[in-house]
């Protein structure tokens, strides 16, 4: 599905975009490129081939055999984007101090449909992002002053308040929100700080819940006017 | 060209998963040689990757089409395509064929769910008129449960329920405790009159031979080097090379069954997929074991004199009566659950508990406008973390963090497994254009739900809300239709029913014991002998049967009838 934002210039797509911003780099007319945020589309990128780990890889020693894509400043969009989503909070890092940058590259760069078609989605995204920002008169978003981003965000991160026109940018920010936190989560750091606390082995019979995770469930089934019988 | 094996067996197996492996280990620990044939490599449980983890593996180890269950997850060349090995679909059909392509198959990576059918189960017409009898009771394969149970290790409960039978005395392990999302579901159940009970699983909880109890963590799709979660390729296979009379030949795709100048099959024709040649092994009997959709395909395209209907066919009912489990999902958010107290909830990862059908009786009185039964997989607790299942989370920042950090361990998944009715629509045929890379005409699966099927997923879904009502809990995403709702045939990897078991010649293909009307010394021991599909996880039943199936061979090998 493709929506376009029709602003003030004809459409275009992402790749006649960067053919312009080539040929404006090319004429030394560099200033020029701000003159872009007013149009935008949203049209993705090739998809990626190329060949994933295989049917038998091994297991015992994980391997990602594709290259990363994403450029520096995708990059740098990226992080900005991924630290409003999940920003350092008290002990815990921001998601980019915990790598998710370097996962969304991996993801978007991996050469099957699921991830290419996200890529379609999510490169675009990131332009859609710079362009809001020039809008606002910043030089980018990873540049834009935390007000701009917000404004940014505020409009397409809540689901009951995004308007019409911004519904594929809606999906792009929801897209990035679900993988920043799968991402994060995945972490030691997210392990730690959700309480993750499996992954052990252990010998004798399974242990069960312990006593205050039962008081704990007990008060919660009774205060529902339930019974609790243990298992 | 054809290169022939000179030592002739006395059985040659095909296929090393549940049916073939069970078949295989009966018959040698009798005393019989055996040549096992697997399609796929060879395959060790100490390549299973127990506790890496998972943001070590590409993607954070989430599925790809390389690897559908995720990238640790124990299948080899396979899932949802096998590499230049095709399969099609009639148009307006849709069915998803899941493969693997290693020793011990499929059981490597099974949910490890043992439910046994129960008396109704195997008489489903008698009860209502719909689909066919088997030719056997749940009395005459009962005892083979218990074998097959005690020497696979199954843990569960005898809780005298309607139509889910107890195991005899001192068969079953115990039970796992339950987990608080479990018990906290018991609460709303037992206010509703909808029983969660103690689930039965192939896991050990207690040591048996040299196979150790489980420890409480790795995902048993991985793959269980300790022997804990049952696969063949930790027990049955082994156990049978111990006898010294199995011979498993792997990257062994067989194509055809031989027969001989009486009509008796003589052994199997395969391609040695190393070198692309053809060849064959005999037996004096030989067992399909292949899967309910390569076993249909070895036998349709097996061709005597040029008979296209295929072999042990003249039933007409080879590739017909093609079934898979009924599945749809809903996820709910309990309130009440957030913020408890942290735990180890891994537990043996999958169903401590469940819920079983409860509405035999209004079904039999005719208060429910579906025949078949089903039951509910429950899926919650503070699991690992993935990639997956936070696509109705809302804004952005400290306040997003508070609500994963909510969420997690007060999210209920309930599960639908319902029993399907054999139809018209659904069955499976050899392509008459298309080729696998070895030059083997493929399948082609025709699949359809029926009424019965949908108004089974209206009710899941009308119960589950009660359910999740009761607990103050909110149904997480849309509940859609029962026509979208549902899985596409073949989804939940339960396929069964292509070369069904019956009483009569004229109606099925294999008797009783799993053996071919047509052809004496031909059976069949892996998922397409079923008569029906019961909601009940079928790898158990398999087993069951092939054990029995496997004895009366036995016993023919010794009178010397085969």
């Amino acid at each position: 599905m493709k929506h376009t934002l029709i602003r003030r210039l004809p459409i275009v797509d992402r790749r006649t975009t960067l053919r312009w911003l080539f040929a404006g780099l090319a004429a030394g007319q560099l200033a020029a490129c701000g003159e872009l945020g007013g149009e935008f589309s949203w049209s993705p990128p090739e998809a990626l081939t190329g060949k994933g780990y295989g049917t038998d890889p091994d297991l015992l020693d994980p391997k990602t055999p594709w290259p990363l894509t994403l450029t520096a400043a995708e990059l740098k969009t990226v992080g900005a984007l991924v630290d409003l989503i999940l920003p350092a909070d008290g002990d815990w890092p921001s998601a980019s101090a915990a790598g998710v940058p370097l996962f969304i590259d991996e993801w978007v760069s991996a050469p099957y449909p699921s991830q290419q078609e996200q890529r379609g989605l999510i490169l675009p995204g990131l332009a859609w992002l710079d362009n809001e920002a020039r809008k606002g008169g910043e030089p980018s978003f990873a540049e834009a002053s935390p007000e701009v981003r917000r404004g940014i965000l505020d409009r397409v991160a809540f689901k009951d308040r995004i308007p019409p026109e911004l519904e594929t940018a809606g999906r792009f920010f929801s897209r990035m929100r679900a993988l920043t936190i799968g991402a994060y989560y995945t972490t030691a750091e997210g392990w730690k700080e959700i309480g993750y606390p499996g992954n052990r082995p252990a010998s004798g019979p399974y242990e069960g819940p312990s006593s205050e995770a039962m008081s704990h469930l007990r008060s919660a089934v009774e205060a529902m006017g339930l019974t609790l019988v243990s298992g | 060209m054809v290169d022939q094996t000179t030592e002739p067996y006395d059985a040659v197996v095909v296929g090393s998963g549940a049916g073939g492996a069970m078949a295989a280990y009966v018959l040698t620990k009798a005393g019989a040689s055996v040549l096992m044939l697997e399609a796929g490599r060879d395959y060790s449980p100490d390549e299973a990757p127990m506790l890496n983890l998972s943001r070590d593996a590409p993607l954070r180890g989430t599925g790809t089409p390389d690897k559908p269950f995720g990238f640790y997850d124990a299948i080899v060349d396979g899932g949802w395509e096998v590499p230049d090995e095709p399969y099609s679909k009639a148009e307006g059909s849709d069915f998803m064929w899941f493969r693997s392509r290693m020793l011990g198959g499929r059981t490597n990576h099974w949910g490890r769910n043992s439910f046994r059918m129960g008396p109704y189960d195997f008489k489903p017409y008698t009860r209502d008129g719909l689909g066919v009898d088997w030719p056997i009771s749940y009395e005459d394969i009962s005892p083979w449960y218990d074998r097959t149970e005690r020497i696979v290790g199954v843990y569960g409960a005898n809780l005298g329920l309607e139509n889910h039978p107890d195991s005899g005395p001192g068969v079953l392990q115990p039970p796992p405790a339950m987990r608080v999302w479990e018990l906290f579901l018991k609460a709303g159940g037992d206010a509703l009159g909808v029983p969660v009970v103690p689930a039965r699983r192939a896991i050990l909880t207690r040591k048996i031979d040299e196979r150790e109890a489980c420890y409480w963590a790795s995902p048993c799709g991985r793959g269980c080097a300790i022997g804990a979660a049952f696969q063949t390729t930790t027990s049955l296979i082994p156990w049978a090379k111990a006898t010294g009379k199995l011979t498993v030949q792997t990257g062994a795709m067989v194509y055809e069954v031989m027969l001989d100048a009486s009509g008796k099959a003589s052994g199997v024709r395969y391609i040695d997929k190393a070198t692309g040649a053809h060849r064959e092994a005999r037996g004096r009997v030989v067992i399909l074991a292949a899967s309910t959709g390569e076993t249909a395909r070895i036998l349709l395209n097996s061709q005597p004199n040029g008979r296209s209907e295929g072999l042990a066919n003249s039933s007409g009912q080879l590739g017909r009566n093609l079934m898979d489990t009924v599945g749809s999902n809903i996820s709910a958010y309990f309130p009440a659950l957030e913020g408890r107290p942290v735990y180890n909830e891994d537990g043996a990862m999958g169903l401590h508990a469940y819920i079983p059908f409860w509405l035999y009786r209004e079904q039999a009185a005719g208060r429910l406008d579906f025949p078949r039964g089903y039951h509910v997989e429950i899926g919650g607790g503070f699991r690992e973390p993935g990639l997956g299942g936070y696509g109705d989370l809302d804004g952005y920042g400290s306040d997003l963090r508070r609500a994963v950090r909510g969420r997690y361990g007060a999210q209920i998944g309930l599960t639908q497994r319902g029993e399907m009715i054999p139809n018209e629509k659904s069955f499976c045929t050899i392509d008459p254009d298309l080729k696998d890379r070895h030059g083997i005409p493929v399948l082609k699966f025709s699949f359809g739900w029926s009424e019965h099927e949908l108004k089974q997923v209206a009710h899941f879904q009308s119960a589950m809300r009660d359910l999740v009502d009761r607990l103050g809990g909110t149904i997480l995403g849309d509940v859609p239709s029962p026509d979208k709702a549902i899985s596409v045939g073949g989804e939940i990897i339960h396929e069964v029913g292509t070369a069904r078991m019956g009483a009569k010649a004229s109606a099925s293909v294999v008797d009783g014991f799993n053996r071919t009307w047509d052809v004496d010394n031909l059976y069949l021991t892996d998922g397409s002998v079923f008569a029906s599909k019961a909601h009940k996880n079928p790898t158990l039943t398999i087993m069951a049967l092939a054990m029995r199936s496997a004895d009366h061979i036995a016993d023919r090998l010794r009178m010397g009838e085969l």
